[in-house]
């Protein structure tokens, strides 16, 4: 198959990756089209026969990682910054998990990203931890301390049942 | 015996080795306690999964569209139809299983959505209505109008518990591993009755193939989903 249409296979799952990410849509999609503008770039990079999902994944994400750290950088608010200060003025922890009770997007966006990128490629992506951690380029034992991290977060924010 | 979170949460992911699960799922049939763990991350897990389902389904934009097809070029939906009929890599039939379980056509479809099923490391694996239907629903008591009507349960001769299905697109048999339901079997489903019926009885004998025993009855499939399809 063409690569153009193994990308376009590849889109859904990309864009649900992205908006996992990133949080909102809009972002999520200029995320998913800096990615494929890359990896057409970039194709020679990628070697037939290698999984080409594995591959746009870590092309996502690692742009995604370079836009937070430039716009932390240039000391920019983004919305989920905004929505963390916003919690937190309210106080009490508890005051925080009730009202992101029931709010995925809520909840996904209190957790560090790299917390936030393991989380997806697992739980949501469905993705074994030993290939989520060459998505990042990170051991393994990253991968399982920064999940187990962020599931528990999760699990206290959305409430016991999650 | 006790089990660490993090042996408790590979356990959920499906990362442990067989022994290993099958101790837990053991464990946690008198242990109310690790249970009510491995409940709270299957909870979590599905509605992570539920909450972010729909944007793998929707139809990507055009601008996303526009890089990679060249619509100009590409236009006859029958070729299309075709060569993809003719791949049989497990990625694609992922896809058109995908596709099927929501009614839509490939030609017609080619971004393919991702939902009922979807490939996790090479194996298909139900997601969306399909998993909620095998994990939820009891064959001895479905809705006549359910999108997915489940047929037998049974323990295969690993001791997995399988499920026999059969959708408007799609029919096949899902395989309890870890938190999923791998699929054994899948027949692409027709709404014609014929064809189902046709269907059905090849499935049937797919499953009496696989079973160890004798199908669980009605009490002991609820018994059963009630644990969450563990042990």
């Amino acid at each position: 198959m063409r690569f153009e249409e193994q990308l376009v296979e590849l889109l859904p799952r990309l864009r649900r990756f992205a908006r996992g990410l990133a949080g909102s849509a809009g972002d999520a999609d200029d995320l998913c089209q800096a990615a494929i503008e890359r990896a057409l770039k970039s194709r020679d990079q990628w070697q037939n026969g290698t999984r080409l999902d594995s591959w746009m994944y870590r092309i996502t994400r690692n742009l995604w990682i370079d836009e937070r750290r430039a716009a932390g950088r240039r000391g920019v608010h983004t919305p989920i910054d905004d929505a963390i200060t916003q919690i937190a003025g309210d106080g009490a922890a508890e005051v925080e998990a009730g009202a992101l009770r029931g709010d995925v997007d809520g909840a996904m966006a209190r957790l560090p990203d790299e917390q936030r990128e393991v989380v997806m490629l697992v739980l949501v992506e469905g993705y074994a931890y030993r290939e989520a951690a060459a998505i990042l380029e990170v051991p393994i034992g990253t991968v399982t301390s920064r999940l187990a991290r962020g599931r528990e977060t999760l699990m206290h924010l959305l409430g016991e049942a999650a | 015996m006790t089990f660490d979170p993090a042996t408790v949460a590979a356990f959920v992911d499906g990362e442990l080795d067989d022994l290993t699960a099958r101790r837990i799922a053991r464990e946690a049939e008198s242990d109310p306690a690790l249970a009510a763990e491995i409940a709270r991350h299957r909870a979590l897990k599905a509605r992570l999964t539920t909450h972010f389902a729909p944007i793998a389904e929707e139809e990507p934009p055009q601008r996303l569209r526009a890089l990679l097809v060249d619509d100009q070029v590409d236009t006859s939906l029958a070729d299309r139809r075709e060569a993809r009929r003719a791949r049989f890599a497990p990625i694609h039939w992922g896809a058109i299983a995908a596709s099927l379980v929501l009614g839509l056509t490939i030609g017609l479809r080619p971004w393919m959505p991702a939902a009922g099923v979807v490939d996790a490391n090479g194996a298909l694996v139900a997601s969306g209505t399909l998993a909620e239907a095998l994990d939820t629903q009891l064959a001895s008591n479905q809705p006549a109008d359910a999108a997915v009507r489940i047929g037998l349960s049974f323990r295969d001769e690993t001791g997995r518990y399988c499920r026999s299905f059969e959708g408007d697109g799609l029919a096949g048999i899902g395989c309890r591993e870890g938190s999923r339901w791998t699929l054994e079997r899948t027949l692409r489903g027709e709404t014609r009755p014929a064809y189902r019926q046709a269907a059905s009885g090849d499935l049937a004998a797919d499953a009496a193939a696989m079973m160890a025993g004798a199908p669980l009855d009605a009490a002991a499939e609820r018994v059963a989903r009630d644990k969450g399809w563990a042990d």
